[in-house]
Formats: C-alpha cells, structure tokens, sequence
C-alpha cells in the first residue's frame, strides 16, 4: 500500500479538507513542487458508484475470505473475519447506504480502515485504485441529496466522465463522536 | 484534542498503578490504629510503607497531582515520627494516619475529576502541622537520612529481577501464542494426511517426533504464559480493609477483617472482576451475618466479630471463602419465604435450604439494608461468580456463623471448550459451563407450550432450538442429532445442535464494541482451520427469559 511519507499520521477521520491541506503541506516540503493541491485516494465501488476514501485512513485491502456471522449483532454487519490471528469486525457498507447486501463474487475486497482508533472491515464489490486527484475538483454533494442519511458525504469529485463520492467513514458508519464538520 | 486524550490515558494508568497502593496505606494503618488501641504500639508496618509513600508521592508529583503528592508526604512525615519517637504512638496520630490515607484513596480515586476533594488536603496538612509541631520540634534531618535509606533498599529490590509490564504487552503474546496454536492444529492436518499416503517411513516417523515434543513445548508455553499473567489476590483483599471498617461503623458494629492466602495468584482479568461480589458477599455478612453487639455478648460471644476472607489454591481453581462468626442462616424463616414466593423446595435438607437464597428474587424485604439486601447483592454476587466460569456455595451453622465458598478458574484467557456445529456454523462452548451432551433419540424431546422439553437427571429442562436462538435464519439445513445441557449456577437449559466437532483449548478474544452486546455470545476465538467461532454465553443463555 502506497504511503506518503511527509503525512503525519491523522488521529481519528480528517475532514476531507484538514486533510487536503496536509497533503498540500507535504507536497511542499517535498522536492518536487506540486501545481495543485492533490488528494491521495483509494476508490472502490459500490453498486456501481464510484467511492473514495484517503488512503491514510485504509489499512490495506484483503480478499474475502471466511466472515463468520455474530449471532445479535447490529444490522450493518456482515460478521467478523481472521486477519493473521486478529477478529476484524466486517462492516456491510451496502446496507448502511441504502443498498442490498453484497453477494460476494471474486471481485469483491475488504478495505480495512482505521476509524477513530478502530480497526473495521469495509465489505466493497471491488477496489478501483489509489490515485491522486486535484482538490480543487472537490466540490460539495448537490443539496438536492443531502438529507440526515447523507451526512456522510464529504463531497463529490468530478473528473472527465466519473463522478467519485468521498466518504466521511466515521459518520458512515455512525461511530460515537462522530459529528458533521 | 488527542493531547487531552493522551492526558486521560496517563490519568488512567496513575489511578491504576496508585489505586492499589493507597488501599495498601489504608489498611496498613487501619491494623496499626488496631494494634495500638489494643496496647501494642510498635510501628514496624511504618517502615513497610515508606517505598510506598515515596512511590505514590513521586508519581503524584510526575502528574502535577498537587493534593496527592502533599498528603503522600504529609504521611511519610507522621510515619517518620511514629518510627522515631515511641511517644507519638497515640490515638490523635494513628487517627491521623487513617484519616490522611482514607483521603489519599479518595484523592487517587477521583484523580481524573481534580475539583472533587478540592481544599481536603490543604485543610489535612494543616491539621498535621499543627499536630507534628505541638508532639515536637522539627526533627527534619535524621528523617531525611532515613528516607534515603529506605530508597536505597526499594532499588535493591528492584535490582533482584522483577520488572514492570504493561498488562496489555501479555494481551499480545497471548495473541501470538494463539496463532502458533492455529497453526500447530493446521500442521497436525498436514502430518496426519502425509502419514495417510506414506505410511510409516522413517520421515514421517521423525515427524511424528516433532509434532509430537511442539505439542509439549507448546503446553509448557502455555503454562509459562499464563504464570505471567497471575497476581496476588492481595491486590484485590487489599481493598476491603476501609470498607469494612466503615460499613461496620455505619451499622454500629465492630468487626474486624482477617484475610489469609493473600499471596495465592489468579489471572489478572479475573480479579478485576472479582471486587464486586466479594464486597456483596463481605456486606452481607457485616450487615446480615453479624448480631448487634448486646446479642452477641449475650450469646456469649466476643463483642468483636470477625470476618475472614481466605483464599487457597487447588490444582486448577482457587477457592475463596467468606466467612463470619454471625447468626447464621435461619432455614425456618428461609424456608417459610420459599414457601410465601412460591419457590420450588426440592427439600428440607439443610443444604438444600440454605441454597434457596440465590434463587433470584429471593430478597426477604424485611431485611434490605441500603448496602446488601439480602437476595439482591447474593443474587448479584452469584451471577458475577457464575460469568467468570466459577461456583458458589454457602454453608452455615445455626448461632456459629455462615461461610460463603467461592470457587474460580485460574484463569479466562484459554478455555477448553466444546465445538459445536448449529446450521453450519461453528460454535465454542466453555466446558466448565456444560454439564452434559445428550444425543437425540426419538422420544428425547417433547413439546409443551411450543418449548421443547426434555427429562434430563431426574426433571424437566427447557431445551432451546441453537438455530432459533443464535439466529441463523436457516430452515433446518441439518438435523439436530444433540442438546448440549449448558448450566450456570443453578439454572439449566439444553440448547439444540446438529454436531458435535470436538474438544479444544481456544484462546478467547473479546468482541469489538461495533459488534453490540450481544447476550448470548460473550466473545471470539479462531478454530484450527483459521475460521472465527464465537464463544457462547452460557450464563446469558441459561439466564434468558424468552427463548423458543
């Protein structure tokens, strides 16, 4: 997993602009200067929307292997899954978006994310890239969708004929402390 | 923000490491106020405590904690005149002592709420100066000299091999050590299907050797692992000694705290999670167990009661008793509650009696102090020992007194246990909660009240169906061929499965707060072929009030 050495390591989710600036600020002390503001990302889709998470938040990304399902637990979780003698709780973000829990096919990838202090599987039909992206680009989500479900947007990038869809894990996926910035 | 967390962080750890050390102090000068007052006024326990105070002064001031650190000093002070000068050893200083370390556990108790005790410790140093100046003059120097002697004998004592370990750096290891179980179980499979297809060739013999002296390594690892893990029930006794004393006070007895076996070890996850029902089980006993004064000095016994609290180490449990020189249990009066609730009395045998108080809801009203209503702390009580995996016991003889007898495992991190298999899914059963594994014959299993039920020793228990209550949402993909009898205490149910895997040591790993609470699941493990199982919660289970 690619990492950018200038960052310091975020406690809990930036908001995706903190995080921005950041980027900016290790582009610059880096010696080659960078023209714009970039944001380092890693994509994944979802029923066939594009999201994007910043890789600083992500782990790495495992293939799925056994999720064992835990009897009375929330709806939004799939099970917990062995990661190198670890339980790694898996999270169906599906189902936290409104959509039909995943039916898993080679594709599909766990995204292990680190959301304020804990360490959670992301469930995803399959991870796209890591890519950087001009911030400037970001822009917010329509208020046309916005709604108390859709907190968790932090803004949509638009770039050539996609159309990528940042995330705010924490408020995803309801943790305590989780407020919209 | 995460400087204030870090703070936090380091708060916890202060209260975690001085806690216990500050209930050391108070109850050292609880017994040395005793002594005294019983004539004997050497002040040997002093010296015993100076490394103490030291301790808890140097941390205190590392945190900038200002009310600790003075009343910290404030005793090494008074425990410095005590030692030097016999004449000090009167009531106004041991009350001194007492009250100035009663402060310091409350002090370190509320160390993360600052305002809490605000103003108690300057308005106790005062009192203390005043004390120290008007018993003599200063006699700074030589105590200074002491003190550093007692530093030198702390370091000394340091340099003998012990060191400090984060609790959570043994949580690691006990990880690490569960993956090499894993992956000795998955060598095992690769061992047996390799003697399968070349027989008994002289590799395979070799392998045989060394799969063989892993396992016992491996066992050894296990056991020196575990031994890390131990600490005095000290840490846990310690605690009772204020309590006590003040309990006793409020209720206008006397009673004194003998604890004995304080040295016997037990895994440190299960005595944090021990305090609690001993002090259930030592507030009954002060407020129910012992008679008012007049009753017993009239019964001929001594005006002060006693208490004692004893641990003792058997092969693979520690026994703990709680036992006073009280009343003892009235079986009429127990028997004619049973009787008023509608209880199920199996029979009159004394026994048989005496363990009707655990049965839940079984609080005589006319006896509910604020403390331990009998019934309600006991019931509470039984149901903490039951969690951890233990038992609990209660004998008593009428006038002579009650004992309560606790019986633990040594430790929660690795429990050998039952796999089962419910609709495909694997399960851990911990074995000390499974009393037996019936196999289903036509007939075993009858229906009232659309809830299965079956004979098992004797009476009828409610067998669940393991698919309905561990939610698996499939119909019936398998036959259920057993019921697996899971009891804690003295409650019982039988839960439906389709297979019975096998016996095996799983390390027990906790749920992650983002999987809920679940009541019938108390936590995780990883079975041999990498797969998670979650660990059922027998004393949830057994304790669940609607299940089909």
């Amino acid at each position: 997993m690619p990492r950018s050495a200038n960052l310091p390591a975020a406690a809990g989710a930036p908001s995706m602009f903190e995080f921005a600036d950041q980027v900016a600020a290790g582009d610059a002390a880096a010696a080659a200067p960078a023209p714009v503001r970039q944001l380092h990302l890693i994509t994944f889709r979802l029923d066939g929307e594009e999201f994007g998470l910043p890789v600083e938040t992500v782990r790495e990304v495992i293939r799925v292997g056994d999720i064992t399902r835990v009897p009375q637990a929330p709806p939004h979780i799939r099970g917990v899954t062995n990661l190198r003698g670890r339980i790694l709780p898996v999270v169906e973000i599906r189902t936290r978006l409104g959509l039909a829990p995943l039916v898993p096919r080679s594709t599909a990838r766990i995204i292990v994310a680190e959301v304020r202090g804990r360490v959670l599987g992301l469930l995803v039909d399959s991870v796209a890239q890591v890519q950087k992206l001009p911030a400037d680009r970001l822009v917010p989500a329509p208020d046309e969708i916005k709604s108390a479900h859709t907190t968790y947007l932090t803004g949509v990038i638009h770039l050539n004929d996609r159309l990528i869809i940042l995330l705010d894990l924490a408020l995803a996926l309801d943790l305590p402390g989780a407020s919209p910035s | 923000m995460s400087d204030d967390h870090a703070f936090a962080e380091l708060i916890r750890d202060y209260i975690a490491e001085c806690l216990p050390l500050a209930e050391a102090v108070s109850d050292a000068f609880l017994r040395l106020e005793r002594r005294w007052r019983d004539g004997d006024t050497h002040a040997d326990d002093a010296t015993g405590l100076k490394g103490t105070l030291h301790t808890l002064k140097g941390n205190s001031a590392m945190m900038g904690l200002a009310p600790m650190q003075l009343v910290a000093h404030l005793l090494e002070d008074l425990s410095a005149r005590v030692l030097a000068d016999p004449a000090a050893r009167n009531e106004t200083t041991a009350a001194l002592l007492v009250e100035g370390s009663s402060l310091l556990v409350d002090l370190v108790q509320s160390a993360a709420d600052p305002a809490a005790h605000a103003g108690a410790a300057d308005e106790y140093a005062a009192r203390v100066r005043l004390h120290l100046g008007a018993t003599l003059g200063a006699t700074a120097a030589p105590l200074r000299l002491e003190r550093r002697n007692s530093e030198r004998r702390d370091a000394g004592a340091d340099a003998r091999g012990t060191i400090r370990v984060d609790f959570r750096r043994l949580d690691t290891m006990l990880e690490i050590f569960g993956e090499a179980m894993i992956e000795r179980s998955a060598l095992l499979e690769v061992h047996r299907r390799l003697a399968a297809r070349y027989g008994n060739g002289s590799e395979i013999a070799d392998l045989d050797r060394v799969v063989s002296s892993l396992g016992a390594t491996m066992k050894q690892l296990e056991t020196a692992l575990m031994q890390t893990r131990l600490l005095p029930i000290a840490t846990v006794f310690g605690r009772f000694g204020r309590a006590v004393r003040d309990l006793a006070r409020d209720e206008q007895k006397q009673v004194r705290l003998v604890t004995e076996g304080d040295e016997t070890l037990l895994d440190k996850t299960i005595l944090d999670r021990l305090g609690e029902p001993l002090v259930h089980l030592l507030s009954n006993a002060i407020v129910h167990g012992v008679e008012p004064e007049a009753e017993r000095v009239a019964a001929g016994k001594p005006a002060e009661a006693t208490v004692w609290l004893r641990a003792t180490a058997l092969a693979d449990r520690v026994e703990i008793t709680v036992t006073d020189d009280g009343r003892g249990l009235d079986c009429e009066r127990i028997l004619a509650k049973a009787q008023a609730l509608g209880l199920d009395v199996p029979s009159t045998d004394s026994d048989a009696v005496h363990a009707l108080i655990f049965v839940p809801g079984f609080s005589t009203a006319d006896r509910v102090s604020h403390v331990a209503g009998r019934g309600v702390g006991l019931e509470a009580a039984a149901a903490a020992i039951h969690a951890l995996g233990g038992g609990i016991e209660v004998g008593s003889e009428r006038g002579r007194g009650t004992t309560f007898a606790l019986s633990l495992p040594l430790t929660l991190a690795i429990v050998r246990s039952l796999i089962v298999e419910v609709d495909r899914e694997r399960y851990a059963v911990p074995l000390s909660h499974v009393a037996e594994t019936v196999r289903l014959e036509a007939g075993t299993l009858h229906e009232i009240n659309r809830r299965g039920v079956a004979m098992w020793r004797g009476s009828a228990i409610h067998v669940a169906d393991g698919g309905q209550l561990l939610g698996t949402g499939a119909t019936r993909t398998a036959p259920r061929n057993y019921f697996v009898v899971l009891f804690a205490g003295p409650r019982r149910r039988g839960v439906l499965v389709d297979r019975l895997v096998g016996h095996q040591d799983v390390v027990v790993k906790g749920l992650d707060p983002t999987l809920g609470r679940p009541a019938v699941v108390s936590g995780a493990t990883i079975l041999g072929d990498g797969r998670v199982a979650c660990i059922l919660d027998a004393a949830g289970i057994v304790a669940l009030r609607e299940v089909a």
